[in-house]
């Protein structure tokens, strides 16, 4: 039986980090270490600095240095709703089939307020329901020509617990591993990415050496308003 | 013995010439030094439950309901406080508990014990890790013109998306929970 598309796509990564000599999954640059390149990051900067007073909607825990970094470079209204927290409760409370039918009342904000959303790789601990529902709800809350920053691991993995991504500069990030009894569950494709956030356009997407995708996407602009 | 005699002074340094004599400066009081500043402590044991205003730096280590306003001061809310009040300040250092907004004209700073439920407004915002927020923070800066790090730069978008791994079309979703 020919393997999957995702299959050969996973098997040619574990032969390009078996090449890599001494770089595990766990030890690779970035990952509760010295800070990794982040190409991602930088474009995300430059859409959102052509913005007044952008409104950034974080999705993870808060973190000063991210919250200096983005308010002195940006001049940004930073909300700061950390979904990872609602994950982990409703996990130990085995009850995380509610999840997605809390979203509405956790991301409040009026639709097309949010002109970029960092949700770092909140979407791999989700299931199929709440991703496809987080994601609908984050393409109705971003405003035209807002953008979405995303990590996305491209292989499964058995670990438990989450990260924090630390915004070192506009080049670099650096993961903070922290606690959690929740694991990741969905390997996602580009195809699925795509998918999922119907109405938004992947603009960029990285394949990094931690077996991680960056991708960015975008939803479209109002028409005229500026070059596409 | 020898006894100081109080009514024998040092003679008088030579009057300078000018219009004005020194003024005297008994009457005037000193300014302090910042270490000396009046702090005023409102204790673990007390209770406020309306406006609270002044314009003198405060610790708060107690609770309080309603609103705080120390416009030109700089507000403590120690370890122990439990504040559910909107706070206006210079200057926030929070050490306990906050649930409503909080207002700085300078600083908002939330140590690795502080907890802010609500939304932060002002220029500079520090938060120790540990430290537990949930709302927004505002730190739109005054007079408007962005500020553009050296290394940011505006880049001409690219016309077409750059996937790092083509996408196949006939590839059948994955996305499922694998275990």
């Amino acid at each position: 039986m020919l393997p999957t598309e995702d299959e050969r796509r996973s098997g040619f990564l574990e032969r390009l980090t078996a090449r890599l000599p001494g770089l595990s999954h766990d030890e690779a640059p970035g990952r509760g270490g010295e800070p990794r390149p982040s190409k991602a990051l930088p474009r995300f900067l430059s859409r959102m600095s052509t913005r007044e007073a952008p409104v950034l909607l974080d999705l993870g825990p808060v973190v000063g240095d991210n919250v200096a970094f983005f308010g002195e470079r940006l001049g940004c209204k930073l909300l700061i709703e950390d979904l990872y927290a609602d994950v982990e409760r409703l996990t130990r409370e085995k009850r995380f089939d509610t999840f997605k039918d809390t979203l509405e009342a956790r991301l409040s904000v009026a639709p097309g307020s949010v002109d970029g959303v960092l949700c770092w790789d909140l979407f791999d601990f989700l299931d199929q329901g709440a991703a496809r529902a987080l994601a609908a709800r984050l393409v109705t809350l971003l405003s035209p020509g807002g953008m979405l920053l995303g990590y996305f691991e491209t292989a499964p993995s058995a670990v438990t617990g989450y990260q924090r991504f630390v915004v070192k500069d506009a080049h670099a990030i650096q993961l903070r591993p922290y606690g959690g009894s929740r694991r990741r569950q969905l390997v996602l494709s580009n195809r699925d990415i795509e998918r999922m956030f119907s109405g938004l356009r992947v603009t960029e997407s990285f394949l990094l050496l931690s077996k991680t995708r960056e991708v960015l996407l975008r939803k479209p602009p109002a028409p005229g308003s500026e070059p596409a | 013995m020898w006894k100081r005699d109080d009514n024998v002074r040092p003679p008088a340094p030579p009057a300078t010439p000018g219009p004005m004599p020194a003024p005297a400066t008994e009457a005037v009081p000193r300014p302090q030094p910042y270490a000396e500043k009046p702090q005023v402590n409102i204790g673990k044991s007390v209770i406020i439950k309306g406006e609270l205003s002044g314009s003198e730096d405060l610790t708060i280590e107690g609770q309080v309901e309603g609103k705080i306003e120390l416009r030109q001061n700089v507000l403590t809310i120690g370890p122990n406080a439990k504040i559910k009040a909107q706070v206006v300040a210079k200057s926030v250092v929070v050490q306990g508990e906050v649930t409503g907004n909080v207002a700085a004209s300078e600083k908002v700073d939330i140590r690795d014990s502080g907890s802010v439920d609500g939304d932060i407004s002002s220029p500079k915002v520090a938060i120790a890790e540990g430290a537990h927020f949930r709302g927004s923070i505002d730190m739109q800066r005054q007079g408007g013109a962005p500020v553009t790090g050296g290394k940011v730069s505006v880049e001409t978008p690219k016309a077409e998306p750059k996937p790092a791994v083509p996408p196949t079309p006939a590839a059948p979703p994955t996305g499922v929970p694998k275990a």
